[in-house]
């Protein structure tokens, strides 16, 4: 029972870095990370949908992280990744991100959730910090990068 | 026993007999004498019967065999068909189709009895005795009798040449020639089984020379549930008899010996019928009586059956995903091989490759084939519905069907139905004037006439639902579309007829003053055009008031893979469908017009408004303004458009992919698809441009 309430507890995350700042995407929902690669632009569609790629025959949408979480644009490097992540309702989709790090665990203690400050749009997509040794990484929620798209289309 | 494993087989077939039943008590209702339609709505009665009976839905079994009573009293002659005893059959029918989707939905029939069914048609045989006494008081109505002429199917047994030759050779070393019925308990499930073991019992005996149905048959369970045969023995009849009856689950063996000899004087006709010289060992005291029956027609008439097999559509739709990989990978070879189209001796490898795109295609078109359904299986209930409708709606019309044949991806035949019969129902309810006057007043046949017809046009299939009735009532849409709010009184004034018909598209629009059961339910229209766009395909009316309307359905012959045009739009490549590409010209900027502010050519006498595609897609066009611009002519039914492209690439057989539902938003792309190098074009949908 102990070793279940262990487990229960801890989170796998995947570290990776956009500017100054480090952000965790849960492990469970990471189908693959991929290196930079052509992606076929979309016509018609919001700026941080970056377009299409081929992923093993399957057309997966590519969205652009640091413009969707309205950070600057930056020229892509040799360390650029895709992470492709799957979610329940929209199936697959990429995240460009600036470079990734390593996988990490997170127990609950190292864990705090954040009040979002509504006028911060990059923190609107963050629902915790962890806290390993003494650098703070900002924990993405990924169901609101995913579905906040939804949410304006209908407010406009 | 357990008949689960059974159960998804007895489904398919028993909705096959129902529809055959359908079909078949509408041509009798058109033609109550027709012998043959009587025989086959026999015939799939007692299959249902069997098949219910097999499974123990009691209820199910109980309705058809009375119905099926009644159908051997009709094909006696002693019951007439009239308007009342199809009304009857088609609340069967009705009746059947509740419990199969009762045991669809749960594997159990349900527990409605239907005895005012049962009633009825206990008083259609009841009324029957009456007539049979005062017409044919001769006619014993012994129904042992019937029976006894019935169960010895062994003597309408045929013999060709050979088979009586080898008969005569028996006979004349003094060997039995025996005919034998073997009827099995129609509660076996493993008849093939048993049927096997009174072949074998019989083989030991003798030879068996003729069997009906055939050997093979009966090993494939193709037979109801008894089958004859003549064999040669040195045993009499009764051993046979009784060999075969040892065989558990037989319940009945008739039999006795054939005399050869009455055929030596027939010889030369090679269809020749067992006489009798025999005896039945059950039903002695009957045995008096006999006459040539008539041939039993279940003997002869069996409809050939199609060697078929059934297979579940997720294996289809799993070898078709393959086809597409195969063909994205045979695509990425030939771009692979291109690419070093300069290096020398290509010569075999290329061969090889051509060879292999026509094997591909060739596949391609086979599984596409394999997939496709003749839209049959969804039509032939419109007959039966219309007839209803007639009833529920007090005005005669009539139904004519043609292009039953036409096949589509089974996909979309399933979907098909409902917007169909949407279409249908409009015609019959507002299409056709309630008023059979105002009919002859405007020069019109007094019933009305709703046609559907489909036929395959290009890539394309074309349904058409056209009635003779009062079309669509113009100024009446447009006082309505007002009075809701969907347009206003200065959009009316300046919108072709054309518009405001399409405004009955729109989501809850519906014109019938009164909302009946039928239609009118204001969603209709939109669904049927939501529904065919949603399999890419369009649906189009036309109208004339007081003379009728034309409502006109495409769609795609496949969906998954696609001959498309690719082009090259501001560096980026697009794939164009080919079906609705009309032609490709070339246009010299001076040739662009303006009317109304829009761009337009001047094409072969007709004025086609062009489309930038760059503009569109929001990309840059490489080409200057002053070059030759190439213009692809699309087609949607009878509006054309022209969309200027950058560059052609080629015709190329493509693999459709969804873009997904994260940015399925856009209208002007349908999908995309994998190119030979791994790179992802998007597909232009044309339909959305025009």
């Amino acid at each position: 029972m102990d070793e279940l309430k262990v487990l229960s507890e801890v989170v796998q995350y995947i570290k990776v870095e956009m500017g100054d700042e480090t952000f965790g995407i849960d492990i469970s929902y990471v189908d693959n990370i991929l290196r930079m690669q052509r992606i076929t632009r979309v016509p018609n569609t919001p700026d941080y949908i970056k377009g299409v790629i081929n992923l093993r025959g399957e057309i997966v949408p590519i969205m652009n992280l640091r413009l969707k979480m309205g950070l600057e644009e930056v020229e892509e490097t040799k360390a650029t990744r895709i992470i492709i992540v799957k979610m329940d309702q929209i199936g697959k989709l990429g995240f460009i991100v600036d470079c990734v790090k390593e996988v990490i665990s997170l127990e609950e203690e190292q864990m705090e959730s954040i009040i979002h400050d509504s006028k911060d749009e990059t923190t609107h997509f963050v629902n915790a910090v962890g806290k390993v040794g003494d650098s703070i990484i900002s924990l993405l929620d990924l169901n609101t990068v995913v579905l906040d798209k939804a949410v304006r289309e209908d407010n406009a | 026993m357990d008949v689960s494993q059974y159960l998804e087989i007895f489904i398919d077939e028993t909705k096959e007999h129902l529809q055959n039943l359908n079909t078949s008590i509408l041509e009798l209702e058109q033609d109550p004498g027709n012998m043959d339609t009587v025989n086959e709505i026999f015939r799939a009665a007692h299959s249902l019967k069997g098949m219910a009976g097999t499974m123990g839905y009691k209820r199910m079994q109980t309705l058809t065999h009375d119905m099926e009573n009644v159908f051997s009293e009709v094909r006696n002659g002693s019951i007439k068909v009239n308007a009342e005893v199809i009304d009857v059959l088609f609340q069967i029918l009705d009746a059947l189709d509740e419990y199969l989707n009762n045991i669809q939905s749960s594997a159990d029939e349900g527990t409605n009895d239907n005895e005012n069914l049962i009633k009825a048609l206990n008083a259609f045989l009841d009324g029957k005795n009456d007539v049979r006494e005062v017409s044919a008081s001769a006619v014993v109505t012994d129904t042992n009798k019937k029976t006894a002429d019935d169960r010895d199917k062994w003597k309408d047994m045929q013999f060709n040449e050979s088979q009586i030759h080898v008969l005569q050779e028996a006979t004349a070393k003094n060997m039995n020639v025996i005919g034998l019925t073997v009827y099995v308990q129609e509660s076996c499930i493993l008849k093939a089984a048993r049927a096997f073991l009174v072949y074998k019992t019989l083989e030991d005996m003798g030879e068996i020379i003729i069997s009906n149905p055939s050997a093979q048959d009966i090993e494939d369970e193709k037979f109801d549930f008894d089958f004859s045969i003549i064999m040669v023995s040195e045993a009499g009849a009764d051993k046979a008899i009784a060999a075969a009856k040892s065989v558990s689950e037989i319940e009945e063996v008739v039999g006795g010996l054939v005399d050869i000899k009455a055929y030596e004087t027939d010889e030369k006709t090679n269809d020749i019928q067992v006489k009798e010289a025999s005896y039945v060992q059950e039903n002695n005291t009957n045995a008096a009586v006999k006459t040539e029956t008539a041939k039993t027609p279940e003997n002869k008439k069996k409809p050939v059956v199609n060697r078929t097999v059934r297979v579940d559509i997720e294996k289809l739709d799993d070898l078709m995903n393959l086809v597409s990989e195969l063909i994205i990978a045979k695509n990425s070879l030939v771009s692979a091989t291109t690419a070093k189209a300069n290096s020398s001796d290509n010569g075999a490898v290329n061969e090889q490759i051509e060879y292999l795109e026509s094997v591909t295609t060739n596949l391609h078109e086979s599984v596409m084939k394999v997939r496709m359904v003749p839209i049959e299986t969804v039509v032939n209930k419109f007959p039966r519905m219309i007839r209803d409708l007639q009833k529920k709606l007090g005005k005669r019309m009539e139904l004519y069907m043609s292009g039953e044949d036409t096949e589509l991806d089974r996909t979309v035949v399933d979907e098909i139905g409902d917007p169909l019969m949407h279409l249908l129902r409009n015609s019959a309810d507002h299409g056709i004037e309630e008023d059979e006057n105002l009919r002859i007043q405007r020069g019109k046949p007094v019933v009305g006439s709703i046609h559907l017809d489909a036929y395959q046009d290009g890539n394309n299939v074309v349904i058409e639902v056209r009635d003779d009735g009062n079309g669509i009532d113009v100024e009446k849409v447009k006082e309505k579309a007002i009075e809701r709010g969907t347009i206003t009184e200065e959009q009316a004034a300046v919108m072709t007829d054309k518009e405001i018909i399409n405004l009955l598209f729109l989501p809850s629009f519906s014109t019938a003053k009164t909302i009946s059961d039928v239609s009118g339910r204001g969603v209709g229209l939109d669904v049927v055009r939501s529904k065919i766009e949603s399999l890419s395909g369009e649906v189009e009316v036309k109208s004339t008031l007081g003379v009728g309307s034309v409502w006109t359905i495409r769609l795609p012959l496949t969906l998954a893979i696609i001959q498309s045009l690719m082009v090259v739009i501001g560096g980026e490549k697009y794939a164009i469908p080919l079906g609705m590409i009309q032609t490709l010209e070339s246009i010299a900027p001076s040739d662009v017009k303006f009317v109304q502010q829009k761009e337009v050519i001047h094409l072969r006498g007709s004025v086609i408004p062009i489309v930038r595609l760059s503009e569109v897609l929001g990309c840059t066009s490489t080409k200057n303004a002053d070059e030759e611009m190439i213009a692809v002519i699309v087609k949607k039914g009878d509006k054309m458009a022209g969309l200027i492209i950058d560059e052609l690439i080629g015709q190329q057989e493509i693999v459709i992919k969804s873009l997904g539902k994260y940015i399925n938003k856009s209208k002007i792309i349908s999908g995309a698809t994998i190119l030979g190098d791994g790179e992802v074009a998007l597909i232009v949908d044309p339909n959305a441009l025009i």
